[in-house]
């Protein structure tokens, strides 16, 4: 028993793949979630993101491979023996319950004595920060009340895993934030394994141990969240997460690039041979006057477009004659001298900042 | 762009309070004249009292033709719900070849004729010899109800949102605690709607009752029906401004629940 528990991955998906007729929803996928792991799926609508999800949580059957659940083959089990939690973005809290009765309704499921559960329920909600609203209905708390509810249903019975789909999805900009912080503390304070989905890549940034990127039915990269900003092994990947500059180019050798308008720049990593695009980050980048480049450093001309200023940054937009737009962002406190739209500029940044990307 | 000009936005008005008139106005007039004391029906009436009432409860029959209709109502409303509604719940959660054609059977009492319901049973009853008047009644009665039934309980199972089903699965309830914790609680105020359509329709069915009852189980309207080819009795008066006033309780009690439904 010890032994299986330290020793299996929370969740381990083992050739899973996922036809709906001829279409392909999911395929062959592998995926090791680990004990107390905080894994994001990320993705656009029809990566195949949300049919991984309802395959964990036994909605749906896989079409070929194994799912294990904490060490157990739960490929047959249905959904109501997987000893799962989870999490809706339109919080299904039941509306003929209230709050106290919502929570208590799986530790009734499992049979526990009536003076237990109210002392669970009563804890858990403390847990939450919602100690007084015990009586009242669903409807009468607001859609961020409503989801601490249901994160409380599920935390109550202690499942291994919790499954959230987009579950800040609902909720307006403020409050999503603060809900990332709320999640954030619950997983770490209880120590629970969490798989969660979202088509946000900031909230999935923000939250997660690492993410697994997915696109059109597969798995794009799967990362920490730094290496997925900073080492995307794709243009999918570069772009997105965050924004970045993407420079059609091809390799020449020697970590060199060649652009079509033939400059030659340097480049980190990526594949060393083939065409592809340039990849650099905004804040890699810096504007510089027309010439005046540092030794050292990449350097591009090109014609300022427009700046925006937003709060504490500034984004530059500068066309290269790649018919490609750059996109370089600089902290709106440093002191630099002012360009004005329309004029010709060098943009610079290291030669260890951009990657090569041939696919 | 095409306005209506006030005048005729007026005649439309006008027409429309006319056919509400003309339809409504006659179940209205039966009232007055229910509390007429005189014994043909005429209107308006020139005394008023209960007398008329005072005799559906004392002239022979009446009564005892309101206890069968009451006795049959009961039962078909019974039947029809614990039949209805998991049929509905079939229906809208199940997956099974041939459902849509199930539907559609359920449904088709709707679609055909009262009369030939009426027929069919008459035959068919005497075919497999069933003999009970209640009985004959009852299962008579329930194939006109089931649809009505099934439709309210499935239109409240749509309201049903299916992640609340699926949440209370994923915490551990098996099929049968879903449907008594969450699904029946939610669909109630339809099945109650239901019920009270299905009561309604038994009590006031006529061309089926007709057909399958038996001499010595005649239901209310039936001995209505029957009581007018010899004589216009006002007491019919007085039966009908309590059958109006049952309908329009019963239907005062779908809206609110209805209301209360979509609140």
């Amino acid at each position: 028993m010890v032994n299986r528990t330290t020793a299996a991955p929370m969740v381990h998906l083992d050739n899973v793949s996922k036809n709906y007729g001829a279409v392909q929803a999911l395929r062959s996928t592998h995926l090791e979630v680990r004990r107390g792991e905080f894994l994001t799926l990320l993705g656009p609508s029809g990566s195949g993101k949300t049919t991984l999800l309802n395959m964990i949580a036994g909605m749906t059957g896989p079409s070929d491979g194994q799912i294990w659940i904490d060490g157990r083959d739960v490929t047959e089990v249905p959904p109501s023996r997987r000893g799962i939690g989870m999490v809706f973005q339109n919080y299904a809290l039941m509306p003929h319950m209230t709050i106290f009765q919502n929570i208590a309704f799986p530790l009734e499921i499992r049979r526990i004595p009536a003076d237990e559960i109210r002392q669970r329920v009563m804890k858990v909600l403390e847990i939450v920060r919602l100690p007084n609203v015990a009586e009242r209905k669903p409807k009468e708390l607001s859609g961020g009340q409503q989801q601490r509810v249901s994160l409380a249903r599920c935390i109550v019975y202690n499942p291994s895993l919790i499954l959230m789909d987009e579950p800040l999805g609902a909720l307006d900009k403020n409050l999503r934030d603060q809900m990332q912080l709320e999640i954030r503390r619950l997983h770490s304070e209880l120590g629970i394994t969490i798989v969660y989905v979202t088509h946000d890549q900031e909230e999935a940034l923000n939250m997660s141990d690492r993410i697994m990127l997915m696109n059109g039915g597969s798995v794009e990269q799967l990362d920490t969240p730094h290496d997925l900003y900073y080492a995307p092994r794709t243009r999918f990947a570069a772009e997105f997460i965050g924004r970045s500059s993407l420079i059609p180019s091809e390799m020449i050798g020697g970590g060199q690039a060649r652009l079509n308008d033939g400059s030659v720049v340097r480049v980190n990593r990526g594949a060393n041979a083939g065409k592809g695009h340039l990849m650099v980050r905004p804040e890699s980048m810096r504007l510089v006057q027309a010439g005046n480049v540092d030794a050292g450093m990449n350097a591009l001309q090109g014609t300022l477009q427009g700046t925006l200023v937003t709060g504490g940054s500034i984004t530059h937009f500068v066309a290269h004659s790649s018919n490609t737009t750059l996109i370089v962002q600089e902290l709106a406190n440093e002191r630099r001298t002012a360009f004005t739209s329309g004029e010709q500029i060098s943009v610079t940044w290291p030669v260890d900042a951009g990657i090569f990307l041939d696919r | 762009m095409m306005v209506g000009s006030g005048g005729e936005l007026r005649l439309v008005g006008i027409a429309a309070w006319s056919i509400l008139a003309f339809l409504i106005l006659p179940s209205l007039i039966i009232i007055p004249i229910g509390f007429g004391n005189s014994n043909e029906i005429i209107f308006p009436p020139n005394r008023f009292g209960i007398e008329l009432f005072v005799r559906f409860f004392t002239e022979p029959g009446w009564v005892s033709a309101t206890l069968v209709s009451l006795r049959v109502a009961c039962a078909t409303t019974f039947l029809s719900v614990v039949v209805g509604v998991p049929a509905a719940y079939a229906l809208s959660r199940g997956r099974f070849p041939g459902k849509r054609l199930l539907a559609l059977f359920l449904l088709s009492p709707i679609m055909v004729p009262g009369v030939v319901v009426a027929v069919a049973l008459y035959i068919y009853f005497a075919r497999i010899g069933l003999r009970d008047g209640d009985v004959r009644l009852v299962l008579g009665h329930v194939v006109a109800t089931l649809p009505f039934v099934i439709v309210t309980a499935s239109a409240g199972l749509r309201q049903v949102d299916p992640a609340l089903e699926t949440a209370a699965t994923i915490m551990g309830a098996s099929r049968f605690y879903l449907f008594r914790r969450v699904t029946l609680p939610l669909i109630r105020p339809s099945i109650i709607a239901g019920a009270l359509f299905a009561f309604l329709i038994s009590f006031d069915e006529v061309v089926i009752s007709w057909f399958v009852a038996r001499a010595d189980t005649t239901t209310l309207p039936v001995k209505m029906f029957s009581s007018i080819q010899w004589e216009v009795s006002a007491v019919l008066a007085a039966i009908s401004t309590m059958l109006t006033a049952l309908s329009a309780l019963v239907c005062l009690a779908v809206a609110r629940l209805q209301g209360k439904e979509s609140a």
